[in-house]
Formats: C-alpha cells, sequence, structure tokens
C-alpha cells in the first residue's frame, strides 16, 4: 500500500515539475502547498440541467460532474482576452498530460459554454477541434446548451456573473465575466474555484491529488 | 438569495471597462482583488452602513444610499435607507465577488445581513440575513468581508466565550452556507486578534491585522483609556497567511492596533502598508530576500495627542495615502512614490471626528463618514454625523455636498462602498 502512494506520489510530483513552465500560462510568483497538505472544502454543490454534446445530443451535466474529479471551465469560444476564456485551454492541456495513469480514469475535464447563441455544437466542435478526441487519456467534454435560458441557472448555480455588451461604436458583442474555473470531487461539489492568478497547472494537479487521496 | 435572472443585454453605456477579465488590479483602490466589475468613471451612489442611534428614526442599523452623481437632480441627497430593524453596532461590509450583493454586519452581534444592490442599484434590497457564525465558529462581530471567488471570508473581532479580542475568520459561500472557520493564531508570537484581512492573490498571501475584542470596543472610549488593563488588550500583530492553504505562515510584531491594510493596486507591486492605531505608525509588509517582512516606515501626526489613525485609503497607482485621524478630525494625505519612506504632503481638517475615507477609482472624489463606534464617538456639539463629499486636485481637498445624518435621522455614517446604475443586472 504504502509503495502504491509512494508511486502516485513520484508519478504526481513529476507531473508537477512538467507542469511548472507550461507555455500560454505565466509562470507562478509562489511556491503552491503540498497536495495533501490542506484542505478543499466543500464549497457547494454542482448545479444541474440539460446540456449538449458536440453532436446536438442531449444530457443531464450531472453526467458529467459525478463519479470523477472534475475540471469544469465555463467560457464562451470567442473570447480573446489572454487573462479570460483561453488560459483555461493550455492549462487543461497540461493537466490532461501531466495526470499519470494511475490517475487518468479518475479524472475529467469539461468545458460549458456560457454563449449558446454562439457556440452552438458545431461552433463547439470547432472550438475543441483534435481536444474531444479520447485518445485514451484523461476525458475532455465540450458542452452548450439550447439557450440562454437553459444555461442561465446553470450559471446562477455556479455563481458565474456574465453580461453581455456590445462594445461603442457598435463592434462586436463581448461578454463581461470574471474567468472561473471550478473542481468538483466525485459527489458533484465544488472544491475550489479557481480565478485567473491561481488557474496553473501545478495548483489544479496539487489539488487533483489533495481530492484523490481523499479517498 | 440569488436570484434567477436573464443575462442581460447592456446598452452602449453600460459598457463595462473590463471585458472578459481575470483578477483585476483592485476596485475603487481598496477592495478586494477578485471584485469583478471597476467603476472607474463616475460613481453613482454612495452606500453608507450607519449605525442605529436610540430615538433617531427608528433607531435601526441601515444601509443608507445616495446620489453622488454631479449630473443628477438628486445629487448629494439621500435616496432610501433599508433598515434592518435593530441596533448591532453596524460597521463594515463589503462587495461578493461578482458584485452583485453587499454583506454588512455589527460588532455586538453575530449576524450578517445581505443586501440585493444589483437588481436596483437606487434602492438596494436586504435579501438574507446570516445568523450561524457564532454557533458555527463561537466568533463574535464579523468586521471585514472580503469576495474570494465564489465566496466572502469574514474576520471577527471578538468570541462569545470571554468577548475578549481572540478572534478568527469564517468562510461562506456567496449563497450564505458556511464552509469553514479558521481560528487567529495564538502561539509562536501570535495574540489571536483579527481586524482587517487583505489578500495579494500573485504571491498566495493573504495578511490580517489585529484590534481588540468586545469588551473593549463595547466601553466607552474614556474609560478603555483609563484602564490599564483595557489597554492591554490590543492587538499587536499582522499574520502572513498561505492563502491558498488558509495557514499561518509568518507572524509580525506590530505594537498598537494595526487595523486597515492596503496592498498597492499597482501592477508588480507586492506590498502592502496599514496605520497602527495607538501608536500611530505606519507600517510597510513586503516581501524581502525571498520572506515576508513588517517594518515601521512612518509617522502620523503626533503620536503622544493619539490622533487615532483609523482609516487609511491608497491611490490606484500606490503613490498616494489617505489617512483619516479620528481625534483631531484631520485628513492627511502622504506621498508613497516611495512606500519605504511615506512623506505627509497636505493636511486638512475635515469634521470635528472623521473614520472612514474612500475615493474614487480616478482618486478625484473622496469621501469621508464621521463615526468610529457608537462608545467611542465624541459628544455634544463633537458628535457631528455625516457623509461629506470632497474634490480632490491634487492640491486641495474641497467639500462639494454634504448628509446630515444626525438631521437625516439615519444615524452614525460610518463603512461606505460605491454603486453604479451601470451595474444593473
Amino acid at each position: 500500500m504504502r509503495r502504491a502512494i509512494t508511486a502516485a506520489l513520484l508519478v504526481g510530483l513529476a507531473a508537477v515539475a512538467a507542469a511548472a513552465h507550461e507555455p500560454g500560462v505565466p509562470p507562478l510568483a509562489f511556491e503552491p502547498p503540498a497536495p495533501g497538505t490542506y484542505t478543499l472544502h466543500r464549497i457547494m454543490t454542482a448545479p444541474d440541467g440539460e446540456v449538449l454534446d458536440l453532436d446536438g445530443r442531449p444530457h443531464r451535466l450531472a453526467e458529467f460532474t459525478h463519479d470523477r474529479i472534475t475540471l469544469l471551465a465555463l467560457v464562451y469560444a470567442t473570447c480573446v482576452d489572454p487573462d479570460g476564456c483561453p488560459r483555461t485551454l493550455p492549462v487543461f492541456d497540461a493537466v490532461r498530460r501531466a495526470v499519470g495513469p494511475g490517475r487518468r480514469a479518475q479524472i475529467r475535464l469539461v468545458t460549458l459554454s456560457f454563449d449558446p447563441e454562439r457556440d452552438t455544437p458545431a461552433a463547439m466542435r470547432g472550438y475543441a477541434g483534435r481536444r474531444a478526441e479520447a485518445g485514451g487519456g484523461v476525458p475532455w467534454h465540450f458542452l452548450t446548451t439550447r439557450s440562454t435560458a437553459a444555461v442561465t441557472p446553470l450559471l446562477d448555480g455556479f455563481g458565474q456573473d456574465v453580461r453581455s455588451a456590445v462594445a461603442p461604436g457598435g463592434g462586436r458583442r463581448e461578454i463581461s465575466h470574471v474567468l472561473k474555473v471550478f473542481l468538483l470531487d466525485p459527489a458533484g461539489r465544488v472544491r475550489e474555484i479557481y480565478d485567473a492568478t491561481f488557474l496553473h497547472p501545478r495548483t489544479v494537479l496539487n489539488d487533483v491529488e489533495t481530492l484523490a487521496r481523499e479517498r | 438569495m440569488r436570484l434567477s435572472r436573464a443575462i442581460a443585454l447592456a446598452s452602449l453605456g453600460a459598457w463595462l471597462t473590463v471585458i472578459g477579465a481575470g483578477v483585476a488590479a483592485a476596485d475603487e483602490t481598496c477592495n478586494s482583488p477578485y471584485i469583478a466589475k471597476l467603476i472607474k468613471g463616475q460613481e453613482d451612489y454612495v452606500y453608507v452602513w450607519a449605525l442605529g442611534v436610540e430615538g433617531l428614526g427608528d433607531g435601526s442599523d441601515k444601509l443608507v444610499t445616495i446620489d453622488v452623481n454631479p449630473k443628477s437632480k438628486s445629487y448629494g441627497k439621500v435616496l432610501g435607507s433599508v433598515s434592518v430593524g435593530s441596533r448591532g453596532e453596524a460597521h463594515h461590509m463589503g462587495l461578493t465577488d461578482d458584485r452583485r450583493f453587499i454583506w454588512a454586519g455589527g460588532l455586538a452581534e453575530p449576524k450578517i445581513y445581505v443586501f440585493d444592490i444589483a437588481s436596483d442599484p437606487a434602492q438596494p434590497r436586504l435579501v438574507q440575513t446570516i445568523g450561524d457564525m457564532a454557533d458555527r465558529t463561537g466568533f463574535l462581530g464579523p468586521h471585514t468581508y472580503y469576495a474570494l471567488p465564489g465566496r466572502m471570508l469574514v474576520q471577527a473581532l471578538s468570541n462569545t466565550k470571554d468577548k475578549g479580542g481572540v478572534t478568527g475568520m469564517a468562510l461562506y459561500s456567496n449563497q450564505g452556507q458556511f464552509i469553514a472557520a479558521y481560528p487567529m493564531p495564538t502561539t509562536d508570537g501570535g495574540d489571536g486578534y483579527g481586524y482587517d484581512l487583505a489578500v495579494n492573490p500573485r504571491k498566495n498571501v493573504l495578511l490580517t491585522s489585529s484590534f481588540t475584542g468586545y469588551d473593549n470596543y463595547m466601553r466607552s472610549l474614556g474609560d478603555v483609556v483609563k484602564d490599564a488593563e483595557a489597554m492591554k488588550k490590543f492587538g499587536n500583530t499582522m499574520v502572513a497567511w498561505d492563502l491558498k492553504a488558509m495557514k499561518p505562515k509568518k507572524i509580525f510584531a506590530v505594537p498598537g492596533a494595526p487595523l486597515e491594510i492596503r496592498w498597492s493596486p499597482k501592477a508588480g507591486d507586492n506590498w502592502a502598508i496599514t496605520a497602527a492605531a495607538l501608536t500611530s505608525k505606519l507600517w510597510l509588509v513586503k516581501e524581502d530576500k525571498g520572506e515576508w517582512q513588517a517594518k515601521e516606515v512612518g509617522t502620523i501626526g503626533e503620536p503622544a495627542k493619539i490622533p487615532l489613525p483609523v482609516d487609511i485609503s491608497i491611490t490606484r497607482d500606490g503613490k498616494g495615502l489617505w489617512v483619516n485621524t479620528f481625534m483631531d478630525g484631520t485628513t492627511r494625505y502622504f506621498d508613497l512614490s516611495n512606500p519605504e519612506a511615506p512623506r505627509q504632503t497636505y493636511s486638512k481638517v475635515t469634521g470635528k471626528q472623521v473614520n472612514m475615507i474612500s475615493q474614487s477609482w480616478d482618486g478625484k472624489r473622496v469621501y469621508i463618514t464621521s463615526s468610529l463606534l457608537a462608545n467611542w464617538d465624541k459628544a455634544g456639539s463633537d458628535n457631528e454625523q455625516f457623509l461629506r463629499g470632497f474634490r480632490w486636485d491634487g492640491r486641495e481637498l474641497k467639500q462639494v455636498f454634504e448628509v446630515d445624518f444626525a438631521k437625516e435621522k439615519l444615524g452614525r455614517a460610518h463603512h461606505m462602498k460605491l454603486g453604479s446604475k451601470s451595474l444593473k443586472s
């Protein structure tokens, strides 16, 4: 048993080291606490509601928030703020690469759009690209909803405030929000909420490992 | 508490300067860096959390909304107030990270009141009362409400067991559900006291300061000062915490009740400043050789006269600091270009007693209130109760309006937060 834990820890440490300098992710300006040395409290229960996969098939969001440790980002695909939605992609990429074989079956990634008018299933497929392919690694689900009415209760449930606005001069429509990424335990409870400064492969991997050790 | 809502399609006029942003540098210079919506232009409202006074109006604590837009017909006037129906030594308040709610509380009770300021920013509504803090934590007197992503970290001042200064922090979800308690450290030099807290997320540092307990802050100031034992019961520490782990990392000796903590909002700056009330000293907390250090860097007025610095407000560029001293009713400006050596460049008596000071994002408008604590405020004609608005042109503070809280039967004016019509959602 001790050997297994040590092996998992070594894999985790190697993964964290590999994720220390990730392209597209600003370096952390601090040394995060080691996995298992701190508590991730139960902040709230993730909301549930209907979502659509990349083929437009309906699902319950709960299918993607239970039974695994879940890293869930609320985004809109046309966001161009480097400290906003685009930040989630390289971080998730790094997490996906760094998770050792022993943890892959325990973790999933979810990207859920809060801009259903533009982020149709087809648009989300284009946004996801090859990231949506399973490939034997950590699954990454790209989801959207049928309508603003469908996504609003989910946003309320996660506490994600968004506002849609058109730039002065009538330019493109942007969505004002603060980036939030959620770490959920297998029971669907939110255990951490990352802002742009804490959303880094090292902090995420340490938190994932901390949750995994709770079992 | 959270109301179902549709995504608002904002008008051009409501265009926000922060689009899809990550952590903002700061909000009107002194709020949590996690607060999303900066009011970088003209604010429309000042919300004042006022202590009820027996025999004045309904005698209860209340949130007062004042129109502060010079272009408005009701500029400088009270738009309304929301009474909480009881008197509990109203003190401070804080905005949730989405800036849709104000959390406010009193030092005489463990209750926290939640006001919706998003549905109609001109008419806040009391939508929730959180009453489980004492049962959950044993802490009394919620003071600072500091937004974290999706959560509110509440620093208390006292405890229900002996009503002394040993206390802690309580963490709640934005929905008002208790999450965790964090006692202030009482070992390794910690005195267990609390007052303010402030976060530097990029450095993963939470700083806390220390004041005193219910037994002192609910007595008259004159009695406390004459009581040698009571005077020993003030905080003399600050604590640097690992924010991610919520564990104390280092305890600093900062004598004389260090109060408000202000991190420099300037990008790249990694220092904070505070004022110790009883010693009238400015202290700098800064990383030096890989370790956080606290050191005394300046003097406010004449410490022997106990001017009692009670609030500070840092400019958005981190180069200036307003300091209000209660006893002499003076507002001072310090040049912080070198935070290691703050230099007073301006002062003005702005009231017979002054407490909180807040400034607009551009620093051109400054708001001052009068009340410190119900039992510490001055008496007779010195007991002015007001919100005063000032213009600051870099050389002179010019008063532009006043709301007389006694005349309006509103109570004692204490903490302030700014509001905007554009934040309606």
